[in-house]
């Protein structure tokens, strides 16, 4: 290791034990690592949207490129000068512009990305759960995968009638249509609990490996720190 | 005062990028590609404008007696020596690598390292204030995937390594198609309520 990797390990130490800290309370040094990591990440998030986006998307085009992409790139320039008026409250009035487009621009795209990538493939894949001839049709288990279909279906459903996308109903009585829809949002809770930890068990694992990752780290530095003066 | 204008524009140009996707016009794909390229740069000005707030808040906290002023000053001092290593000599320089290799990642990983702590005690709290059906199946389903997760003392369990697998493909899965169908589901509600002017949430009220 040269000098730069021995103050970057020494480095990465003393900020693994700042943050392990938080395990014995919340404290002061464990806030201000925590505030250095926000400061940090924020830099690095500017420099590399201007590095990947402002400087290529904006700036190029405006100097380098022919006459029609110069204008074409006028537009995006003059928004996002407006844009930076919402720094100042008082000027914040005139970033709505700019707002109102990008607002419109992200909702088309998230209804077009949430049919095209999410509504219609995860309602393609429930339907091939029963589509038996591309499954190697009446083979020995065959029947258990209509079984484990029909069971991902119920549930897929009950969990949606978990969701209530309509407006509750302000009558004291409910309709039998309310029940059914009520009792099935209870399957769908058991599905969800699943779901979820599932999730949980996958985010711990991870979480367990980083723990190790940091405390092999930590042991290695100590070791290699105590060989150099044992040496 | 509601204007019309920004409605108009907010309407217009999500229809037209709506559009885009669905018919398949050399026109309408067109304009749905510039569209988005300046919705990209616009989204990249607003994360510059909220470093840039960032900065102004917390030099302000910084410049005026508060008692925790030092998080502040921190924060600045990790914000302006990032940015000027990593936006001088670029941010796959050797030096911008040096912090986001012995700065960023320690503090994530480690981060990351707490959150099995934390995710633990949350789990035991859960069983001990509100062990309802719910939490039962939620912490058994958990116990259950990670005592298959790795080896087990070398005991072997008869059923559960299949039970896992059964988990993992057939309830598992239909709780997060649910999940993602009903998030999708949502996402489309509230995007056709900003491209029919229901909701506007750009301003002027």
């Amino acid at each position: 290791m040269n000098l730069a990797d021995w103050i970057g390990a020494f480095v990465g130490f003393v900020l693994t034990l700042l943050v392990f800290s938080y395990l014995i309370g919340d404290n002061p040094l464990f806030r201000i690592t925590l505030h250095m990591f926000i400061g940090v990440s924020a830099g690095f998030a500017a420099v590399v949207t201007i590095y990947n986006i402002i400087l290529p998307r904006l700036f190029v085009p405006i100097f380098i490129s022919d006459r029609s992409e110069q204008i074409l790139t006028l537009f995006p320039l003059i928004l996002a000068g407006l844009l930076f008026t919402k720094i100042s409250p008082r000027f914040a009035f005139i970033g709505n512009l700019p707002m109102s487009y990008l607002v419109g621009v992200s909702a088309a795209a998230a209804i077009g990305g949430a049919v095209t990538g999410t509504l219609i493939p995860q309602a393609l894949a429930s339907m091939n759960l029963f589509a038996v001839q591309s499954n190697q049709a009446f083979d020995a288990n065959v029947g258990l995968r209509l079984v484990n279909g029909i069971i991902i279906l119920i549930g897929t459903v009950a969990t949606l009638a978990y969701f209530q996308f309509g407006k509750l109903s302000q009558a004291s009585e409910k309709t039998q249509f309310q029940t059914w829809i009520d009792g099935l949002g209870q399957i769908g809770q058991v599905f969800i609990a699943i779901t979820f930890g599932f999730l949980f068990a996958g985010i711990f694992s991870a979480a367990l490996t980083a723990l190790i990752g940091r405390v092999l780290f930590s042991v290695d530095f100590i070791s290699d720190v105590l060989g150099l003066f044992i040496r | 005062m509601r204007n019309p204008v920004y409605t108009a524009i907010a309407i217009g140009v999500g229809i037209v990028v709506l559009l885009g996707y669905f018919l398949q016009f050399d026109l309408l794909v067109n304009l749905r590609i510039v569209f988005l390229e300046w919705a990209t740069i616009l989204v990249a000005t607003a994360l510059l404008i909220g470093v840039v707030n960032l900065f102004i808040v917390h030099w302000r906290k910084s410049t005026t007696d508060q008692p925790n002023r030092v998080n502040s000053i921190a924060l600045l001092a990790g914000l302006t020596i990032t940015m000027g290593v990593a936006g001088w000599f670029g941010p796959t320089d050797l030096y911008s690598l040096w912090i986001f290799n012995y700065i960023l990642i320690p503090i994530e990983a480690s981060l990351m390292g707490i959150l099995s702590v934390v995710l633990i005690y949350a789990g035991v709290r859960l069983l001990r204030r509100k062990p309802n059906l719910l939490s039962i199946v939620f912490i058994a389903t958990a116990v259950i995937i990670l005592l298959m997760t790795g080896p087990l003392f070398g005991i072997d369990i008869p059923g559960l390594a299949e039970l896992r697998i059964w988990i993992g493909k057939v309830p598992a899965v239909a709780g997060a198609r649910g999940i993602l169908l009903g998030v999708s589901l949502g996402i489309i509600a509230a995007g056709l309520r900003i491209l029919m002017g229901a909701d506007r949430p750009y301003g002027g009220n």
